[in-house]
């Protein structure tokens, strides 16, 4: 036990103690409430001490801290995407339930997976595509680099002979089209963002654009 | 004009962005995330925009292909943001203007979504002093190396001996991290000397925090106290320290009171840049006292007499010994 404690004293565990303060305020920050700030950083705590000897143990301090945030950040995703899909599941359900008008039920065909789960998940996939092809083509060929190929950002430069920040910026773009794509067919009314769409809907949206 | 939340969505996708990258500034998106609760919201979104499109990654990858197999040259050979203003393209010259104002607000907005490079100071011969930007100072002894990273220069490692002559700034907090000790300082003056896994921390002003897996809990150094920790004996000892002695070694001088002799030879390599083998049986012996340092072999010679031990070998490989009786 102590010998493992020891070993990990530049691994994970060491780190994640070390910065657990500046953690909990960045998953406050980023969640909203500090209980499920605290609920992640166990689960982190978990995760890191789980694996003994960590990943990185020996990798610069800053690196392993930006790991670290990396990781929280990931979490608080994932939670949001389960949320959002339960909800959306639950969404459909009452839609269905009520005799209120269910997403293209011309679409309600394979019986193998539940209808409103395939019905959403088909329509995102259009809208990413007409949003994606509706991008400029700076834009879209970066998130296409980025997403599809996988290449790294300095990679992308290199290939698309522009600057980082250039790639920063096509690729920023992109996402925020996308969102606004998604946003535009309801796809984030179930979602666990803090009433943004709502907030913002009322306003014309000058980018949309289509 | 631009919407705030337009705005707010371009910071998004910003951060959202440059969190896929090593150096990313987490603790600016912090504040980023705390100035404004839309803030998160308009990133939740953007983040989860990306995690949909990578979900439905196989249904889109032939679709974004096909049209992506566009001369490039036209708009890459003008740089950033050029793809923005093309005539051929009707409806996009409508926002051209919102698409400029877009890419000047966020680069005024936020200029800087990285921390900058670690800077890595050593020294050999001779210390060095390091200006931090808020005033700070620290005086790296011989033989040593200092990191400092973080946009606020608040995470440094060290190996070998420093003073630091610490402003206080209530909004950030330093971290040293000196063999397997994390020392946080809240605005002080303290000397740290850390060789293997040996740490002395002296207090001379304020206070610091010491951290480390092998401490039970943190321990609070206050003025005029000093740390001893051994990681490898599994030991760490607090006692007085005089604030005359911390960092004398910068005007020429150690004091030491009770130190292990494995110790004071470490910092004679240091300091004085002299060599000197100690048996292991000697290792542990204790010495109290000063040493002038201006002269390694002078000051090695007058160690062995207080000590009682027999200096054999020759510059540059001097052994101490227990002399025969």
């Amino acid at each position: 036990m102590e010998s493992e404690e020891y070993g990990d004293a530049n691994g994970l565990a060491g780190l994640l103690d070390m910065h657990r303060a500046d953690l909990l305020r960045f998953l406050t920050a980023r969640c909203g409430s500090p209980d499920e700030a605290e609920d992640i950083v166990q689960e982190m705590w978990i995760k890191v001490s789980g694996q003994a000897g960590g990943p990185i143990t020996n990798g610069p301090i800053a690196n392993g801290r930006a790991y670290l945030f990396r990781m929280a950040n990931n979490l608080v995703l994932d939670r949001a995407r389960g949320r959002r899909r339960s909800m959306q599941r639950e969404r459909n359900w009452l839609e269905a339930e009520g005799g209120g008008v269910a997403h293209m039920p011309e679409d309600r065909t394979d019986p193998g997976e539940p209808a409103d789960e395939i019905i959403s998940r088909e329509q995102e996939a259009q809208v990413l595509r007409d949003a994606i092809a509706a991008l400029p083509e700076g834009a879209q060929r970066a998130l296409r680099l980025y997403r599809f190929e996988e290449m790294g950002q300095k990679e992308i430069a290199e290939v698309m002979g522009i600057s980082r920040s250039g790639v920063e910026k096509h690729l920023a773009l992109a996402m925020k089209r996308l969102r606004e794509a998604l946003v535009g067919c309801g796809a984030f009314d179930a979602a666990a963002s803090m009433g943004y769409g709502e907030r913002s809907g009322g306003k014309p949206r000058m980018e949309q654009g289509q | 004009m631009k919407s705030a939340d337009d705005q707010i969505l371009d910071e998004a996708a910003r951060w959202h962005i440059a969190s896929g990258d090593d150096a990313m500034d987490w603790d600016a998106f912090t504040q980023w995330l705390e100035a404004d609760p839309r803030h998160a919201a308009a990133y939740d979104e953007v983040a989860l925009t990306d995690g949909l499109l990578q979900e439905h990654r196989a249904d889109l990858d032939a679709v974004a292909e096909s049209s992506a197999e566009l001369p490039a040259g036209a708009e890459d050979s003008s740089g950033e943001g050029a793809d923005i203003i093309r005539p051929a393209f009707g409806k996009r010259l409508r926002w051209a203007g919102f698409a400029i104002a877009a890419t000047l607000a966020a680069v005024l907005a936020i200029p800087q979504f990285m921390v900058p490079a670690a800077q890595v100071y050593e020294t050999t011969g001779a210390a060095r002093e390091i200006a931090l930007e808020d005033g700070s100072t620290i005086m790296l002894a011989p033989r040593s190396s200092l990191t400092v990273e973080g946009r606020h220069q608040d995470q440094m490692a060290l190996s070998g001996g420093a003073l630091f002559d610490i402003r206080h700034d209530p909004d950030r907090q330093l971290t040293i991290s000196a063999g397997g000790l994390q020392i946080s300082d809240i605005g002080t003056r303290f000397d740290v000397q850390a060789q293997d896994k040996r740490v002395r921390v002296s207090v001379v002003e304020g206070k610091v925090e010491v951290r480390s897996d092998s401490l039970a809990a943190p321990v609070r150094l206050a003025a005029g106290k000093g740390l001893s920790y051994d990681a490898a004996a599994g030991t760490a000892a607090v006692a007085p320290v005089r604030a005359e002695d911390v960092g004398a070694w910068r005007s020429g001088r150690l004091s030491y009171d009770d130190a292990p002799l494995a110790l004071v030879a470490a910092d004679l390599r240091r300091y004085a840049g002299v060599e000197v083998a100690v048996p292991d049986a000697l290792r542990g012996r204790r010495f109290s006292g000063t040493l002038v340092i201006s002269d390694g072999d002078a000051a090695l010679r007058d160690l062995a007499q207080v000590m009682g031990l027999r200096l054999s070998g020759s510059a540059g490989a001097w052994r101490l010994e227990q002399p025969a009786r």
